[in-house]
């Protein structure tokens, strides 16, 4: 079928592609060679790992990591769980005939967390917390205010993910439990559970993809206390518009993703060949 | 006859109904705890701050009863000093920029698009992972980078000032220009995913008699490839146009100041001097340009016939 492109119009397309291509990289190329900087002293010539050695042995920037992670992991366990039984539910408990505001309403109350504007999420979120504090004086704004927020966000990207490998299955594999005598809640320990195992790691690994890219949200529900890479980062460039210890910081969290979605590509790849490997023999 | 009719109807529909009652509690009993978690830190809060934007200003920018539309008044551009066009041209430049911004969008998703698909089909993924990528890392990060890259000191702008494009010791930003790029950078991939699953399913037999009647190429794209990618494009504008419009980290780094959009003023109303009546009645402003633009894109969208397969 690219036979029937001219070749004139190929090389157009080659013409705008690898510019596009380039221009994607080329500024997160550029803060992993700023970081590269030389160090301040005598040697100042060379590049060198001097601000990656700043870096890990900057308090701040260590707590700023252990505060993220602390953060993606808890809020991701819960935004799994209540993620999976809102996908499952909807799911599996669909209208037997037509349907009804009963069964429309969840699945717009869920969409409701994906299609709001993160700047309009933050803010309500902010002007929430502080009417809760100030009336009860629960809930000041911090790690807690942050993690409430983010499962709120993750919550509905599991629910997709679960609810789409649920889709994907053979209903009468519901029945043939119901068939066995299993109750409701046997059936979703060992049948469901089981099933869905690489929905839910695969949405507990989007959880914390979500809760670590986050910025907008977090910046509106985070108190003094709870500074996060993102926001240590945010205010390092308001602060003193940038630096090659940011840049190092920066790189090094480039890299993390890169790595990560690069390993998984192989991963399924992999994995995916094997079952086509399985399936024609 | 007519009694048997309607008693065997009557029958499975009202079983039918208890069967579809008992399914939506465990619905609600499963789904449940998920749902008050977003009705409660989601719905609730979105409510109080509509409510907001109709309440007068107190002393440290907190809310206060009387209810008042002074709020409206103030983003409409009243003030005690009189009218002003500043928050006008606020709204107006961030329409343009995110119009700008999803049309440049369009121009380079296509050529990538069609690109990739002509491409060896194992290779076609990977190729649409390296658009996706750079999207994955921080978007503070993403933003900062473009701020090394067309700040005073980079070679880009040495290179502008040297064309005599920009005055000497000023960087490429924070200019309409720099805010533009970010914003092109940010949302190129949301463009590129729905429009390469649009176009991967390409009926390529219709390009192909188009050829065999001897149709000129750009009318074989307009007729034969336009029409069958249509769905990706309306979905790819929506998923572009909607957020470029509402986006506060881009326009606050790379603009500043100087390039003020509705983000980075909604913004500033709950940070640097709190008046939330104020910035949450400019949220209902922008929210309602939002959903605006997105009945009007949708009429127009199905006058045209193809907005079958697009997202909303």
């Amino acid at each position: 079928m690219s036979r029937i492109i001219p070749k004139s119009i190929e090389r157009g397309l080659l013409g705008v592609s690898i510019p596009v291509y380039i221009l994607l990289y080329a500024p997160l190329f550029l803060i992993a060679v700023f970081s590269f900087a030389p160090a301040p002293g005598p040697d100042h010539h060379t590049a060198s790992l001097s601000w990656y050695h700043t870096l890990f042995h900057d308090p701040q920037v260590l707590a700023a990591l252990r505060r993220s992670l602390q953060l993606a992991i808890i809020s991701a366990m819960i935004g799994t769980v209540l993620g999976t039984l809102m996908g499952f539910g909807l799911n599996r408990f669909r209208p037997q005939s037509g349907s009804g505001w009963l069964f429309t309403l969840p699945s717009l109350i869920i969409y409701l967390p994906i299609i709001m504007p993160s700047l309009v999420f933050g803010i309500s979120e902010l002007i929430f917390f502080n009417f809760v504090h100030s009336a009860t004086g629960l809930l000041s704004a911090g790690l807690l205010t942050m993690g409430i927020a983010h499962v709120t966000f993750q919550a509905p990207y599991v629910a997709l993910v679960v609810f789409a490998r649920l889709s994907g299955l053979d209903p009468n594999l519901f029945e043939a439990s119901h068939d066995l005598y299993a109750n409701g809640w046997k059936s979703f320990l060992y049948l469901t559970i089981p099933v869905i195992q690489p929905a839910l790691i695969g949405g507990f690994l989007l959880a914390i993809t979500l809760s670590i890219d986050d910025f907008t949200i977090s910046f509106f529900t985070s108190g003094p206390g709870s500074v996060t890479l993102p926001l240590y980062i945010y205010s390092a460039i308001a602060r003193k518009g940038g630096s090659p210890e940011i840049n190092a910081l920066g790189t090094m969290m480039i890299a993390a993703v890169i790595g990560i979605a690069l390993l998984q590509y192989v991963y399924t790849r992999r994995r995916d060949r094997q079952l086509a490997v399985r399936g024609t023999t | 006859m007519p009694s048997e009719i309607t008693s065997d109807k009557t029958k499975p529909a009202h079983a039918a109904r208890s069967e579809n009652m008992a399914r939506a509690i465990r619905l609600w009993i499963t789904a449940g705890p998920g749902l008050a978690w977003i009705i409660l830190f989601l719905i609730v809060p979105s409510a109080i701050l509509l409510g907001i934007g109709f309440m007068s200003n107190g002393d440290y920018g907190s809310p206060h009863l009387p209810l008042t539309l002074d709020p409206f008044k103030e983003v409409a551009g009243f003030s005690i000093l009189g009218w002003a066009d500043g928050n006008l041209i606020t709204l107006l430049r961030s329409l343009v920029q995110s119009f700008i911004a999803t049309f440049i969008t369009v121009l380079l998703a296509y050529p990538v698009v069609f690109f990739i698909i002509t491409r060896r089909p194992e290779i076609r993924p990977l190729l649409l992972l390296f658009v996706i990528l750079p999207s994955w890392t921080n978007q503070v990060v993403r933003a900062y980078a473009w701020v090394e890259l067309l700040g005073p000191r980079a070679p880009l702008s040495g290179l502008a000032q040297s064309l005599g494009l920009i005055p000497p010791n000023l960087g490429l930003m924070p200019t309409n220009f720099s805010v533009l790029i970010g914003l092109t950078y940010n949302y190129l991939p949301y463009m590129v995913v729905p429009l390469y699953a649009a176009a991967e399913k390409l009926d390529w037999s219709l390009v192909e008699a188009g050829r065999d009647l001897y149709a000129s190429g750009p009318r074989l794209f307009w007729a034969a490839v336009f029409p069958q990618t249509l769905p990706g494009l309306l979905s790819g504008i929506i998923l572009v146009a909607i957020p470029a419009f509402g986006d506060y980290i881009v326009p606050t780094l790379l603009g500043g100041n100087r390039v003020l959009m509705m983000g980075s003023l909604i913004a500033s109303q709950f940070t640097e001097t709190p008046n939330w009546p104020y910035g949450a009645a400019l949220t209902i402003i922008m929210l309602l340009f939002t959903c605006g633009g997105l009945i009007v894109f949708r009429r127009m969208t199905k006058r045209l016939g193809g907005g079958d397969g697009a997202m909303l």
